[in-house]
């Protein structure tokens, strides 16, 4: 049905010759081929809902960020309204950027180039001089703002995507939305923040770190085996951790639900049954949340979905295309157990580079010491320093280079280890669902749904 | 959210922060010490003694690395970020963080470790009321190396430190590390600063 629009490469090679489907194979050329990253940013980072901030970044009228959607910079704006704007930061004159910093508050963003002036809306308001109107006068004022997003908020977050009459946000998500909704919509005043981004590069393409984020249970076993080797953190053998169940969608998007009761000894009365949720609760919390925040969940959540969440929390996965989603336990030596929140976008900066951009998150209704506790684990495990993904920054970097290799190229990736259990028959969510050891299902899902993409009409 | 309280504060180009008038002379016994641990402290770290540089580390040790923002000329103060940092350390977090890279054998970020260079310069010596504390600034240019990479990654800093003199040695009690990036060219800090 594809085959007319199907995208071709200059040398014949297909999209579908890359992803083998009967297979579940991706050539490694499809890493970082340069021409492939030309058809990425228009097909995938321009058309699918991207992850760009947190509205708590901008609580007042006028407050602004800068985040890149894909390759394109862009100015987020806090209108008087309450409403978020997302808008090209590319003046409509020249091309320069409009605003230059990351962040302030602004109530006209004036280009420091020729003076091109826009309210923070992106409405343009006129170029200095105006008896000359140095705008001339073959395009309506109209016609000069700044280039709007589509915008939606989820729990907070914005997103943001140029494809104005593409699918909605809801339907983006899909049946994942389920799930999501248990980690970015259980409270009453929902996620917070904890301050901006961590921001780093690493050479690799985009790609080798978001189809890990496509909920990659297995490297957690051999890539971050120290944390079973470090006494401090006491887990021992981490097989146990593989096992849980993973729900995923063809949009690509997926999550871990771990058992609470397979990390903690703590915990293990999770399983008979006879526990309240309050006491479950009390025992072990999910990631990020305090007992005293039960009735918000009750409030928030269906019983089934507040029933996994104590039980089988979701704790990390992805969201299609660009987005690692982290609430994770840290247990400490004294016994406490500490979750922390962070959410990832890697940002493509060419084939071979990514920008890794770090967001900390709490619950706005957690006590102040909880959030400051959470946070400071965050910086120690995750992102920058962190002691769990300082070991994925070595490997995405050699990927991307052996895909370079004249015979390498044509060495596939493998995502042959598919999940044969049955879903469990009370498992209580929507979506592909795989039970037991994790398995590569998620990932090769992921691989489809950008294969979706890119065959495409552009 | 503001977390530090203890961590000096004189680190805006928008203060304005006047010199302190009770500098260490450049060459002084007290700054040639100041220097030498300096250097010794870059010389562990380059040469991987990490259990050496712990124990120059104080038990009250803070050890942070505001994460950095473009930000006008005006508001130079807040492009110093101290809520989420890239480091946001105390002592037993670093001998954590010391200890998950000798106690382990799959550290893999720095194992093959980086070859690394820390160029100490521009060192400045300020005393306190407390005759064995020393407020010291230092320019740190750090290049980078791992496998075949002929491009060296480069950081670079100003370190803020709290030196604390004991009968055999000095110890190092505060450090506030501000970067230059806004976004690191380093691809992890799993090296020290």
């Amino acid at each position: 049905m594809l085959d007319r629009t199907r995208t071709t490469l200059s040398d014949g090679t297909t999209i579908d010759d890359l992803i083998n489907v009967e297979t579940r194979e991706v050539q490694l050329r499809a890493i970082s081929d340069p021409e492939l990253y030309d058809i990425e940013m228009r097909k995938v980072f321009g058309k699918t809902w991207l992850l760009l901030g947190h509205e708590s970044e901008i609580p007042n009228s006028g407050d602004f960020i800068t985040r890149l959607m894909g390759s394109d910079p862009v100015l987020i704006t806090r209108q008087k309204d309450g409403t978020v704007k997302v808008m090209l930061n590319v003046c409509p004159h020249r091309g320069m950027r409009v605003c230059v910093n990351d962040a302030g508050n602004a109530k006209v963003h004036t280009c420091i180039y020729h003076g091109w002036a826009f309210k923070n809306d992106g409405d343009f308001i006129g170029a200095p001089v105006a008896a000359e109107q140095m705008h001339g006068s073959i395009l309506p004022k109209e016609k000069l703002g700044l280039t709007q997003a589509r915008v939606h908020l989820y729990g907070g977050l914005i997103f943001g995507t140029w494809n104005l009459q593409g699918p909605s946000f809801d339907e983006f998500l899909g049946e994942m939305k389920w799930y999501y909704d248990m980690l970015f919509c259980r409270t009453d005043r929902g996620l917070e923040v904890l301050g901006p981004p961590q921001r780093f590069t690493i050479k690799a393409n985009w790609k080798t770190a978001c189809e890990q984020s496509a909920s990659d249970g297995f490297h957690t076993l051999t890539l971050h085996r120290w944390l079973g080797e470090f006494a401090k953190f006491g887990d021992g053998d981490l097989t146990t951790s593989m096992y849980g169940t993973e729900v995923s969608s063809l949009q690509g998007h997926s999550l871990r639900c771990m058992p609470v009761a397979n990390k903690f000894k703590q915990a293990a009365g999770f399983r008979d049954g006879n526990l309240t949720l309050a006491e479950k609760l009390a025992i072990v919390p999910p990631p990020g949340i305090t007992k005293e925040m039960l009735p918000e969940l009750v409030r928030n959540l269906s019983p089934e979905q507040l029933g996994l969440l104590v039980d089988s929390p979701p704790q990390v996965g992805g969201m299609f295309p660009n987005v690692l989603i982290a609430f994770i336990y840290v247990p400490q030596p004294d016994g406490e157990i500490i979750g922390l929140t962070s959410l990832h976008t890697y940002i493509p900066k060419g084939p071979d580079e990514l920008e890794f951009c770090n967001y900390i998150l709490a619950e706005k209704d957690a006590p102040e010491e909880h959030k400051q506790k959470a946070l400071q684990f965050a910086v120690r495990m995750l992102g920058t320093s962190g002691m769990v993904e300082q070991d994925d920054s070595d490997t995405w970097p050699h990927i991307t280079q052996t895909a370079k290799g004249a015979a390498a190229r044509n060495v596939t990736m493998k995502y042959q280890a598919v999940c044969t259990t049955p879903p469990r028959p009370d498992w209580p969510g929507p979506a592909l669902v795989y039970e037991g050891f994790t398995k590569d299902d998620t990932q090769w899902n992921w691989w489809l749904a950008y294969r979706d993409l890119m065959n495409a009409p552009a | 959210m503001t977390m530090n309280a203890v961590i000096p504060t004189d680190v805006s180009v928008a203060e304005q922060a006047p010199f302190r008038p009770n500098r260490v002379p450049v060459g002084s016994a007290d700054y040639n010490q100041i220097a030498e641990f300096l250097y010794e402290e870059a010389w562990l770290l380059d040469e991987i003694r990490l259990k050496e540089w712990v124990a120059r580390l104080d038990n009250d040790l803070r050890y942070t690395c505001p994460v950095r923002q473009t930000r006008s000329l005006a508001q130079q103060a807040q492009s110093i970020v101290r809520t989420v940092m890239h480091f946001d350390e105390t002592y037993a977090s670093i001998r954590g963080r010391v200890g998950r890279i000798t106690d382990t054998k799959s550290a893999w970020a720095e194992d093959p470790p980086s070859r690394t260079r820390r160029l100490i310069t521009n060192i400045l010596v300020e005393s306190t009321d407390d005759p064995d504390e020393f407020e010291v600034k230092s320019y740190l240019l750090c290049s980078r190396s791992r496998f075949e990479e002929t491009t060296l990654l480069m950081l670079s800093c100003v370190r803020h430190d709290l030196l604390r003199r004991y009968d055999d040695g000095i110890k190092l009690a505060r450090r506030e590390i501000i970067i230059d990036q806004t976004v690191l060219g380093f691809p992890n800090l799993a090296i020290f600063l």
